[in-house]
């Protein structure tokens, strides 16, 4: 009896003693930003943890009832996971463009509220009741219909990353954005409802003559792209729910076009019309941007597919090791527009070595995928990369053999492997090695 | 422009202040006396695409309607009536149940130049119906349904009675497709959305534009923004210039140095500019300016004029040097190995840059016009 007790207390001090450590270590972490790190043994020496040995508020105190917020928010305490953007990018923010906190997210799926932004004319606010999609072209019937008659339509549901053509185009001259929200942090990846393009399409009767198709969007800019019909006729969506609620404004609400795989400028926001043709129409998106300017001074154009493409999103310049050495949880998420990613593999010592991380959660076609590589970490400096490899066995390429064949001056597609520099003090910087 | 025919406003209201005002009266009072308001409310359907009524409406493409026989015409607040209609108030419309009668018998004849592309209600007596609900409709609203006398509404249930909706049986379902469902568009709506333009001319609007005209359209709509050659303010789109530039270090990518086709400056003016006042422009600004930007870019010269008849006479510069996506040909796909897992690199890595300028991060409150990458 006696000495089962001993026990229990004894267990019991060691693991308060442990918490304490933690507990140190974290506000150490939060005070000193990247400079750390606190001996966990030396921190065991120190008194017990108040937060366990004294009563909290929120111990005593209730907090708000229901309905405090008919919409629920995020935790006050995550007041940092915000979309950010770079002012300098362009002249003014209604065309402009705000990027995903990926370093603050996990699993797979993108909350609505942290999707990326990408606008050319503002967000349209647009009532359903007066929202109208119009077929026209080479069609049987041009056909105009309301969102009620959308409903009618099979509906299904799919997982799909949206990343902009231009995600990482700021890198092409060599490391510059410090943190992958910005460097990497124009994609996102939400559960779709919405109804098949080739539905709506039978229903107006394409003609044998229609290779092509515009999508045309009713905000300010009247967004306009060409698609050829297999694609169209393939896996496009035309869609109203995101993560199974309406569509966010700023994603376009009440519609929207999808485009699984292929660069997010295609995805028509506020969709209002889609024309078929036998000819692209080489519109202001598929010209003057989005072509890829190569160094010879030539440009290709019609890049529709997102290149296999990894990122580490944890540790981060935006999200730094804190815990000192010892077991260590690198993380990150992997895409291609070609399919499924089939696996990830993870460098610590810039490209020398690679071991194959651990793929989590579901591997869907075009979807995000989410690697983990856990490991000890002996607190030397490490220079941290990941390369994916989808299912058609494409791996994704370094930033040089990318600059050797294409130059610098793309702008879009660039989907080189990244190397985060961590130091010895678990701070992260974005650099490039050779 | 005043029509000819014999209703029009203007020697409808001179003949009737000819006549005796007890006539005047009389007459419009056996219009109204005809008519039935609740039978005017079936009709309302086919004005509620363009018109609201009932507490809380608001302006749709035409004004409210809420109390509009209270109110002088073209009156309602906030609504920007044609400029046909203004000047019939100026001569001295007033909306009583003959002009009423008269404008909602052909709204597009009685005053030349309205708004109102409404076709007409042919019949009379749906005239009078019409117009006896529009009247029962007061400035607040109500009125749309007839009010209840209190004696009534305590027999029947406090809820505000609905239309009763139509039987599902009885609706009606299209031909087309598969599945039947959504309507045929008319030709005026595909008329209305369907604006582009290809390379070949498809799409191309009746009209022309001079690089004269386009000056002055220019200067006042799109310079302060562009910069008076295209040279672009602050960070505002570049228009002009940048030839031979596309292998330099810094590429200017223009209209001039860059864009293929013509057809995309036309397309892309008419569907997105100015900035913040998109459509407005007409078509012939939209050739004047067309013609400017190709002037700016010394592509034509002052007496240019640019119409459909010689769009495609115009070969931009950098048209040939664009090739379709050859990604996959790159080695590094090409080639499809396995990837080296062991020893890939020799030594140990060694940084060759660093985030350039840290300071260009956002919250690093650095030099921001250092920045050296680009998003479009
Ligand atoms: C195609 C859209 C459209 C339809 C349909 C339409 N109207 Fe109009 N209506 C307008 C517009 C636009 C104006 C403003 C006219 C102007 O400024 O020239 C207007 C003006 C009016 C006015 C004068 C309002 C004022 O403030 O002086 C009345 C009355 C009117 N409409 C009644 C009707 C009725 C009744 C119907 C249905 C039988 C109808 N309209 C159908 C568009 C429409
Ligand atoms: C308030 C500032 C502003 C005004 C005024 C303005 N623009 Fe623009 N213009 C822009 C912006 C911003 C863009 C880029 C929009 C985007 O990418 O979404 C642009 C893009 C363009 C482009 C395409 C540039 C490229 O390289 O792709 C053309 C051509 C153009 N404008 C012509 C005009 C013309 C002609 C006018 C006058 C009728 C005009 N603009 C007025 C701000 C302006």
């Amino acid at each position: 009896m006696a000495s089962s007790n001993d026990k229990t207390i004894e267990s019991g001090a060691r693991r308060q003693a442990l918490k304490n450590g933690l507990r140190v270590g974290a506000l150490m972490g939060a005070a000193g930003g990247a400079g750390l790190t606190v001996s966990g043994r030396a921190a065991a020496e120190a008194s017990p943890d108040p937060l366990i040995t004294e009563v909290q508020d929120w111990n005593r105190f209730m907090g708000d009832g229901v309905d405090a917020n008919p919409y629920g928010k995020p935790s006050v305490h995550e007041s940092d996971a915000v979309r950010r953007t770079v002012s300098w990018l362009t002249a003014e923010n209604k065309s402009s463009i705000n990027f995903t906190p990926l370093h603050k997210l996990d699993g797979i799926i993108t909350p609505n509220g942290l999707c990326f932004e990408r606008h050319h004319g503002g967000v349209a606010t647009i009532a359903p009741s007066d929202h109208r999609l119009m077929i026209n072209g080479l069609v049987d019937t041009p056909l105009v219909f309301t969102m009620e008659d959308l409903q009618r339509f099979p509906r299904e549901n799919h997982v799909y990353f949206l990343e902009c053509a231009a995600n990482s185009g700021m890198e092409w001259r060599g490391a510059q954005l410090n943190g992958c929200q910005f460097t990497h942090g124009m994609v996102h990846n939400v559960m779709y409802t919405g109804v098949k393009l080739k539905h709506l399409l039978a229903e107006a009767g394409v003609s044998p003559r229609g290779k092509w198709l515009l999508p045309e969007g009713a905000d300010p800019s009247h967004m306009t792209r060409s698609i050829p019909m297999e694609k169209a006729m393939d896996d496009c969506m035309v869609v109203f729910k995101m993560n199974g609620e309406a569509l966010r404004p700023e994603q376009g609400y009440p519609l929207r076009l999808v485009v699984p795989g292929w660069e997010g400028n295609m995805w028509v926001k506020w969709l209002r019309r889609l024309e078929v043709g036998d000819k692209p129409w080489h519109h202001r998106e598929e010209t003057s941007k989005y072509t890829d300017l190569l160094a010879d001074g030539t440009a290709r154009r019609f890049t529709w597919t997102m290149d296999v493409k990894s990122i580490i999103t944890n540790p981060s310049p935006q999200a730094p090791i804190l815990h000192g050495r010892g077991r260590t949880v690198v993380t990150g998420l992997a895409w291609s527009g070609h399919g499924t990613v089939s696996r990830v593999d993870v460098s610590i010592d810039g490209g020398r070595n690679w071991k194959t991380a651990r793929l989590d959660g579901p591997s869907l076609s075009k979807s995000l995928h989410r690697f983990y590589h856990e490991f000890d970490w002996d607190g030397s400096e490490l220079f941290l990369q990941s390369r994916a490899i989808d299912e058609k066995r494409q791996v994704q390429p370094s930033k040089e053999a990318l600059r050797k064949a294409r130059g610098t001056n793309s702008i879009y597609h660039n989907n080189g492997i990244q190397t985060w520099h961590i130091r010895p003090d678990g701070s992260a910087e974005n650099v490039e090695v050779s | 422009m005043r029509n000819s025919s014999g209703n029009s406003f203007m020697q409808r209201s001179a003949l009737l202040t000819l006549i005796m005002g007890a006539a005047l009266l009389s007459a419009a009072a056996r219009v109204s006396a005809a008519g039935d308001a609740d039978a005017g409310k079936k009709l309302f359907p086919q004005c509620a695409a363009c018109h609201a009524v009932g507490e809380g409406a608001r302006h749709l493409y035409g004004p409210m309607l809420n109390g509009v026989t209270e109110r002088p015409a073209a009156s309602a607040e906030g609504y920007s009536y044609s400029d046909a209609m203004k000047r019939s108030v100026e001569e001295g419309l007033v909306w009583d149940d003959a002009t009423l009668d008269a404008y909602l018998e052909s709204p597009m004849s009685y005053i030349s130049g309205t708004k109102m592309a409404f076709a007409g209600i042919p019949d009379e007596g749906q005239r009078q119906d019409m117009v006896a609900f529009l009247k029962r409709i007061a400035t607040d609203g109500t009125g749309v349904v007839e009010e209840i006398s209190q004696a009534e509404q305590a027999d029947s249930s406090p809820v505000a009675e609905e239309e009763p909706r139509p039987l599902a049986r009885d609706t009606v379902v299209p031909e087309h497709g598969v599945l039947h469902l959504g309507r045929a568009a008319l030709p005026e709506e595909v008329a209305a959305w369907d604006i582009d333009i290809r390379p070949d001319g498809q799409g191309l609007p009746a009209g022309s534009g001079s690089v004269e005209a386009g000056v002055d359209i220019y200067d006042t709509q799109c310079a302060m923004c562009h910069g008076v050659f295209g040279e672009g303010e602050g960070r505002w789109p570049v228009l002009a210039g940048g030839f031979d530039s596309l292998t330099d270090e810094r590429p200017e990518k223009t209209v001039g140095s860059y864009w293929p086709y013509l057809s995309t400056v036309f397309d892309y003016v008419r569907r997105a500019m100015p900035f913040g006042n998109a459509r407005s422009l007409s078509d012939d600004e939209v050739y004047s300016l067309t013609a400017y930007l190709l002037y700016l870019n010394d592509l034509v010269d002052e007496e240019f004029t640019l119409s459909a008849g010689n769009f495609d006479a115009i070969a931009m510069p950098n048209v040939d040097h664009f090739i379709d996506d050859d990604r996959m040909e790159e080695p590094q796909y090409a080639a499809i190995e396995e990837p080296c897992m062991q020893d890939c690199l020799p030594g140990s890595a060694v940084v060759t840059q660093r985030a350039r300028i840290l300071d260009v991060t956002p919250d690093g409150g650095g030099d921001d016009d250092a920045a050296g990458g680009s998003i479009d």
